[in-house]
């Protein structure tokens, strides 16, 4: 961290990362549910539109946007590619991952025969969901210790730790496994287009997670929550 | 499939705020405009059928014509920009966008008297606003009405980042890029194969004491000796400029043709180079024999033929990014050596060749995004884009 960047840290108040009092509300970034009439809100979210008039709102973070591009898996994705605080790099190589995988699905698209043009996916942010769901483990593994030793025990995962591992598995793969001369975007899009439809290095780390778990099943029972 | 009215009124008024911010400069305020009143009635056509650029008028501006696939190949083995040669082989088809500045220069063209000295175009504009496209327009004209077409895909890439620098055999002072004269030839012989026969050399010329080629032969033969023999491929680079530049004085009926030298950055011909001798000293550009046969080529002392030429900023050495006018980007030589020219402005997208390449975007399935068949993300991509044809 350079001499400027901690000048300028020191003159923005930093108000996300510091402990909230719990009862601020989270932000709503999305449009649509402010458009809303009345008659079409559940009790639950009438409720809501009436805590959100008394209660203060969390400030959100500089990425959030009310546009109809934004996306928070997309979010926490580049979040995650992103070292030493470039965002603006782990950005671009995710705008390029979506344009190659656009670019390749149109070229198959468009030189494909008349009947099987209905298949082929084009949308870059499906395919990219699909395969992220198609790479989350559905259980996982804790080290519990009983005894003395620790054993690995099959335990349900959250969706935040599943979404996590996903996306954690196919970056780390995407960093270690690919040719030094070949790009990151180039090599996201290649394992993306893959776990699309269901092969690929991350897909076999979620099976060899799922082998492990069913191997681990005596130990189930040790798991006390 | 009916069109619906793809700009309503919001829409309409954030173009003109948009205009605003854009034209004004920095740090203006938004004044309130006045809506147009009527609906458009038309509807949006994008495509056109008239394949051939001759035939092809104001009626079909702002619309798509289709590059056919041997065209593509024998005309631009090398032309078409970095981009849109990306886009062709996204989109299994090259569609070229019919618009004013290469009917301008098409319309010229057909009414030039080619009698009188050579007459010489200028395409000047802001960064990505399609010069580049607007001169291989003009090329699919010159080539689909028979005339040869000299095509100098990026004359910067002749100035800088050369690999190997020879020493000119013919003319001590020079320098010759073998590489990069090799290459051009290559894709000269794509380009122009049925000329190669036709055209009988005028001149005996020698290349080592064993190796000469004889007056009378025909130019194929000079073409692939200077492919083959490396070396010495500059200096067949001049002698071919040389040839053409004499015989496309005839006349039609006594196997004439017509010369069309198409030149993009031709700025780059007066400017410096990053190429150093080997004492560390830089090379000028008349010391590199390419650069300075091409010079000769610009010189209006031939008839029976054209100059088209594009400035461009983006592969040029040591201009500032801001600079697109034909006086600052030439210089004091380049001007006065290309004076008179016909400038040709190119400018960024009206409001209807945006409609007409966003229908072709989502003709050609490449708009994704849920939306948009609604303005949405249409707004969006104007307000961020600027209509700068580059960034669509």
């Amino acid at each position: 961290v350079s001499a400027s960047s901690i000048g300028r840290l020191v003159m923005l108040f930093l108000v996300r990362w510091s402990r909230y009092n719990p009862y601020y509300l989270e932000p709503e970034p999305r449009k649509e549910l402010y458009n809303m009439p009345e008659t079409e809100l559940t009790t639950e979210q009438k409720e809501e539109r009436e805590l959100k008039a008394v209660r203060p709102i969390k400030a959100t973070t500089n990425s959030t946007t009310s546009s109809v591009f934004n996306d928070p898996v997309l979010s926490k994705f580049v979040n995650m590619m992103m070292r030493d605080g470039e965002k603006i790099l782990a950005r671009g190589i995710l705008t390029q991952t979506l344009e190659s995988l656009k670019r390749k699905q149109v070229e198959k698209y468009h030189k494909a025969p008349q009947g099987k043009k209905a298949e082929i996916e084009c949308n870059p942010y499906a395919i990219f969901h699909q395969a992220l769901e198609n790479c989350m483990p559905v259980i996982g593994l804790a080290s519990i210790q009983k005894g003395g030793k620790f054993y690995q025990v099959p335990v349900p995962l959250t969706d935040n730790r599943r979404r996590f591992l996903a996306m954690k598995w196919m970056i780390t793969e995407c960093r270690d496994n690919k040719n030094r001369r070949t790009l990151m975007y180039e090599k996201l899009s290649q394992e993306l287009l893959a776990a699309y439809s269901k092969e690929g290095n991350v897909i076999k780390r979620k099976h060899e997670l799922h082998k492990m778990a069913e191997s681990n099943r005596a130990y189930a029972h040790y798991r006390w929550w | 499939m009916t069109l619906h009215r793809l700009f309503p009124l919001r829409l309409r008024q954030t173009i003109a705020q948009v205009r605003l911010l854009h034209g004004s400069g920095c740090g203006h305020q938004l004044e309130e405009v006045a809506m147009e009143p009527e609906l458009r009635k038309e509807t949006s056509v994008f495509r056109t059928q008239v394949n051939d650029p001759a035939c092809q008028s104001e009626r079909h501006l702002g619309q798509y014509y289709t590059l056919p696939t041997s065209h593509l190949h024998t005309i631009f083995p090398h032309g078409l920009p970095a981009r849109y040669q990306q886009q062709v082989k996204t989109f299994n088809e090259g569609c070229v966008m019919v618009r004013q500045p290469a009917l301008e220069l098409i319309s010229y063209l057909k009414a030039a008297d080619y009698s009188k000295p050579a007459v010489r175009y200028l395409l000047y504009g802001l960064k990505g606003s399609g010069k580049t496209m607007s001169l291989c327009h003009t090329i699919h004209y010159c080539s689909t009405q028979g005339w040869l077409v000299l095509h100098i895909p990026d004359a910067h890439l002749w100035v800088k980042n050369c690999k190997e620098l020879l020493p000119s055999s013919y003319h001590t002072s020079r320098f010759d890029q073998p590489i990069e004269a090799s290459n051009w030839l290559r894709n000269f012989r794509t380009t122009n194969e049925r000329f190669l026969s036709k055209i009988k050399l005028r001149q005996r010329y020698t290349w080592t004491k064993r190796e000469s080629t004889e007056k009378g032969s025909p130019l194929g033969e000079l073409v692939d000796m200077g492919v083959s023999r490396v070396k010495s491929s500059s200096d067949v680079v001049g002698a071919v400029l040389k040839e053409l530049r004499l015989q496309a004085a005839e006349t039609e009926e006594s196997e004439g043709f017509r010369l069309a030298v198409a030149i993009d950055g031709v700025n780059s011909l007066w400017g410096r180079t990053t190429i150093k001798k080997e004492d560390k000293s830089p090379v000028a550009p008349e010391e590199l024999t390419l650069i300075h046969n091409l010079r000769k080529m610009i010189d209006n002392n031939w008839c029976g033929g054209a100059v088209i030429a594009t400035l461009s900023q983006t592969g040029s050495l040591y201009s500032p990014s801001s600079a697109y006018l034909p006086k600052e980007l030439l210089g004091e030589e380049g001007f006065d050596s290309m004076d008179p020219f016909i400038p040709v402005p190119v400018s960024n997208y009206s409001e209807k060749e945006f409609e007409s390449c966003y229908l072709y975007y989502l003709d050609r399935h490449w708009l994704q995004h849920p939306h948009s068949e609604s303005h949405s993300p249409q707004t969006c991509i104007l307000v961020w884009s600027f209509l700068i044809p580059y960034f669509n």
